[in-house]
């Protein structure tokens, strides 16, 4: 009967990140590099989720994660011949290295995972404010050591040359090898002991959880597949050190809010919604076809919105759209589907 | 690393308008135990509103004044629409909540002034250097000090002394049991929510002279390190969080003006790593005696 | 018969899904000690709290002088006449005894004075440097000097001395005499009960019995009423 229930709470967002796949394929290619994007948000905002949400400590770090996986796959995949152009102080082996497509993303979530254990030894004794702060830190260090360091990558320089194989087909992967892993996750032992944590931190500990050791093992997670999404990134435009800073871990976050912090779920449905809305208002920016008139807003007014709607959702409704509760399948259709296979 | 008295008094400037920004995050901490992420705003709407009455050519204290209305009015603003609502939740919502609402105003002044930036230099002259003893140290740097000593030698009379002074206090310590001996909460917070915006105007004339450039993200980088000083410092005692700020402040000055520019870029990296140390060594704060809890507001 | 200073009617207090008072109605007027005991949990702190605002009122209705209280904020009950002196004395630990008293209010102690000397004698020092018996001391006398009309005390002899408890029940005596109506919550039932013009017996939330003093020395009545 359990095991229903949890096909069905992976059921959702598969349904989902598939769903969205598929309908770039049948838009204009201009449309589809937004569709594109909303699945390598997918990625980011469901890594957020394994950490923020399962254990209720707010990381405000993860985008560090994002970046060293797009930097490992940016250097990595990048032509030898092309990588002097940009990153002439480039440090011997990263130089000389050339790796293939999949090895690169399966290197960014290695160097993510490792990075996030390096960083979350110290860090995960923290929580509540004092976390805050420290993964702050992280984020800013992260950004200052990757703009400056130009022996480990292009510094101030934006990524060139590097193959462009996140089309459709990769980030749907990806989407749905990062929800693969949060729903493995959450179901696993840890992921149920993480969550004791987050609803009372006393009490789990009073029962043997080790609050520390649970919450490392969710932030490496996490970092894994965030830096996985680094990967898809890289390959996907032409990023800097700019691109992961302060504007993605807003609206990164902004998208786990609105959907709903607590759930695999509310994870995706808050990329898709919000990464929907920012598509659109991106295009109205440049002026787009609306209802027969004409919108054209003004630059800067998408992220007025998205901030706006994130404001309000956490004043009004904290849980965020889905309610921060797991897929809600009709009623019936659950019934019927539990039924049957409990006979 | 070449130490001068130009760099001293500068980090002694910044020490002090740090230490300006943890008191009116602070003062809003002890009686909402909210932290406002979005306090840099304030001073950012403040240079924003100089800027405004530099371009039109006015009097110098018109800008100020016109400073000081904006700030007061949107702190007062961000307490209704804002704080309130918030009260029940916890401090991660808290965090995430105020990060979103400072994200919104500096996209909206992004919207509504552009990029590009607006300059607010009506008070330029105080970059001039008066010379003292035969060294010279631009004014600005002792003015910024001297007010900031003088806010903080008002700020504390204030709260020694007088009676709204005195149950702002109590409500920092107790607010449940302060409102049944009949502390007005609603006064108490206002007047912490003036004070702070008071604060923040004060630090956006001073800063403005030293950055006339004002952006969307003004005071953003200095927020971040202010918040970091305020923990570093210790967040529940108003004079630890202030010290903290100061530290912050005075560090990051000190080190910009006495290292080389090519290490002085990895500064924010030394800084944090800095105030990761010490969350780990002593998170209650370094400037706190060992005891010192936040007792529970409702 | 003029309105009793203090009436409770048939109030109900809920934390959550819980009922932790159920039903008591009780009055208290000027110049009477009125007294509530019961077992742990029993909804006598609740009953004081929902007084005072800080808790919501379910059901019932509580009444100054006739004008009900319920809805209304702590800081305005307190202003309207009624003063609490918390369990465990919450009194402000970093403040001087006398910044303690003055924020309840700003006039003149003397009177809190003349009740308790210790409090006077160390109106200087930091009232987390007095001993327990003196914090509680200074947790009455703050509510005395915002001349309430209502007086509630909840637990004062908690952890104290006897001689101290003495000196606590003595100074209720005497403010009984100044015409203050007092509603007294405490675990020392004979005490109590011998001490207030009446007892109620309040147990898992709901009142149990009325006891006038002369039952202070029957000892069966009163376990029989905690353990009902």
């Amino acid at each position: 009967m359990r095991r229903v229930r949890a096909a069905l709470e992976l059921l959702a967002p598969v349904v989902l990140v598939i769903a969205v796949a598929l309908f770039g394929t049948i838009v204009s290619s201009s449309t589809q590099t937004y569709v594109i994007t909303t699945l390598v948000n997918v990625v980011i905002v469901v890594a957020l989720y394994i950490f923020i949400g399962n254990s209720g400590v707010v990381s405000f770090g993860h985008i560090s994660f994002v970046a060293v996986g797009a930097w490992t796959a940016g250097i990595l995949s990048m032509p030898a011949a092309e990588k002097p152009a940009i990153m002439p102080s480039l440090v011997g082996f990263l130089r000389d290295t050339t790796v293939g497509n999949v090895p690169s993303l399966a290197l960014a979530a290695g160097v993510g995972c490792v990075y996030a254990l390096i960083v979350g030894l110290p860090l995960m004794r923290l929580s509540g404010l004092a976390a805050g702060i420290a993964t702050f830190g992280v984020l800013e260090i992260t950004h200052n050591v990757l703009r400056y360091w130009e022996k480990i990558g292009p510094g101030v320089n934006t990524f060139s040359a590097v193959p462009e194989t996140t089309g459709l087909l990769q980030a749907c992967v990806g989407a749905l090898v990062a929800v693969g892993a949060a729903f493995l996750y959450q179901w696993s032992r840890y992921g149920r002991m993480l969550r004791a944590t987050r609803e009372d931190a006393a009490a789990a500990r009073a029962v043997g959880v080790s609050v520390y050791g649970q919450r490392l093992v969710a932030f490496t997670l996490s970092g894994a597949v965030a830096g996985l999404a680094g990967g898809l990134y890289a390959h996907l435009l032409p990023v800097s050190a700019e691109s992961f800073y302060l504007d993605l871990t807003f609206i990164t976050l902004a998208m786990l809010v609105i959907g709903g912090l607590t759930s695999l779920w509310g994870a995706v449905v808050g990329a898709v919604a919000v990464s929907a809305v920012d598509s659109f208002l991106a295009e109205a920016e440049n002026g787009v076809h609306v209802l027969g008139g004409k919108l054209d807003l003004p630059s800067g007014t998408r992220i007025v919105v998205v901030g706006a709607l994130m404001a309000a959702v956490l004043i009004l409704r904290p849980q965020g759209l889905t309610g921060g509760r797991e897929a809600p399948l009709p009623r019936a259709l659950v019934r019927g589907v539990l039924t049957k296979f409990s006979a | 690393m070449t130490v001068d008295w130009q760099t001293i008094a500068d980090a002694f400037g910044l020490g002090g308008m740090y230490a300006l920004m943890a008191v009116g995050i602070g003062l809003v901490f002890g009686v909402l135990r909210l932290v406002n992420f979005a306090y840099g705003q304030l001073v950012m709407a403040g240079a924003y509103a100089l800027a405004f009455a530099y371009e039109r050519g006015w009097p110098v204290w018109v800008g100020i004044l016109l400073c000081f209305g904006v700030v007061v009015v949107l702190s007062i603003a961000m307490d209704l629409v804002v704080f309130r609502p918030l009260r029940t939740q916890t401090p991660a919502v808290m965090l995430v909540a105020t990060f979103a609402v400072a994200f919104l105003l500096q996209s909206i002044a992004l919207l509504w002034f552009g990029s590009l930036g607006k300059i607010a230099a009506s008070l330029s002259s105080l970059n001039q250097p008066w010379t003292i003893g035969g060294v010279d140290i631009r004014k600005i740097s002792i003015v910024s000090t001297g007010v900031a000593a003088a806010c903080l030698v008002a700020l504390v009379l204030l709260l020694g002394r007088t009676d709204i002074g005195l149950k702002m206090r109590a409500a920092a310590m107790d607010f449940r049991t302060a409102r049944m001996l009949g502390v007005r909460a609603n006064r108490v917070i206002g007047t912490a929510v003036v004070l702070s915006g008071l604060l923040a105007a004060t630090v956006a004339v001073l800063m403005t002279v030293q950055t006339p450039l004002v952006t969307p993200d003004f005071a953003l980088r200095d927020t971040i390190l202010v918040l970091a000083g305020v923990v570093l410092g210790g967040m529940n005692r108003l004079v630890s969080a202030t010290l903290g700020g100061f530290a912050i402040g005075f560090a990051s000055g000190f080190l910009g003006g006495a290292l080389p520019t090519n290490q002085s870029q990895y500064l924010p990296s030394f800084l944090f790593a800095a105030v990761i140390l010490v969350l780990l060594i002593r998170p209650g704060g370094l400037f706190t005696r060992s005891g010192q809890q936040a007792v529970e507001r409702v | 018969m003029s309105t009793p200073a203090l009436v409770v009617d048939a109030l109900e207090v809920r934390h959550g899904a819980v009922h932790a008072v159920r039903g008591l109605s009780l009055a208290v007027d000027r110049g009477e000690i009125v007294g509530l005991i019961g077992p742990n949990g029993a909804g006598k702190s609740s009953t004081l709290h929902a007084i005072m605002g800080a808790v919501p009122v379910a059901g019932g209705d509580v009444r100054l002088n006739g004008r009900s209280l319920v809805g209304r904020k702590p800081e305005d009950v307190a202003h309207a006449g009624i003063a609490l002196v918390p369990e465990g004395r919450r009194i402000f630990a970093e403040l001087t005894v006398e910044e303690n008293l003055r924020l309840a209010a700003n006039g003149d102690f003397a009177e809190a004075y003349e009740l308790f000397p210790a409090v006077e004698e160390f109106r200087k020092r930091h009232a987390g440097a007095l001993s327990g018996g003196q914090q509680q001391q200074l947790a009455i006398a703050r509510a005395l000097v915002a001349r309430p009309e209502v007086l509630l005390l909840d637990e004062p002899s908690l952890g104290l001395a006897p001689r101290i408890v003495d000196l606590v029940f003595d100074a209720l005596q005497r403010i009984r005499e100044r015409g203050i109506a007092i509603l007294l919550v405490e675990q020392r039932a004979q005490r109590t009960v011998a001490l207030a013009d009446r007892t109620h017996v309040l147990a898992n939330g709901r009142p149990r019995l009325t006891l006038g003093p002369e039952a202070a020395g029957d000892t069966d009545t009163l376990v029989s009423a905690y353990l009902s």
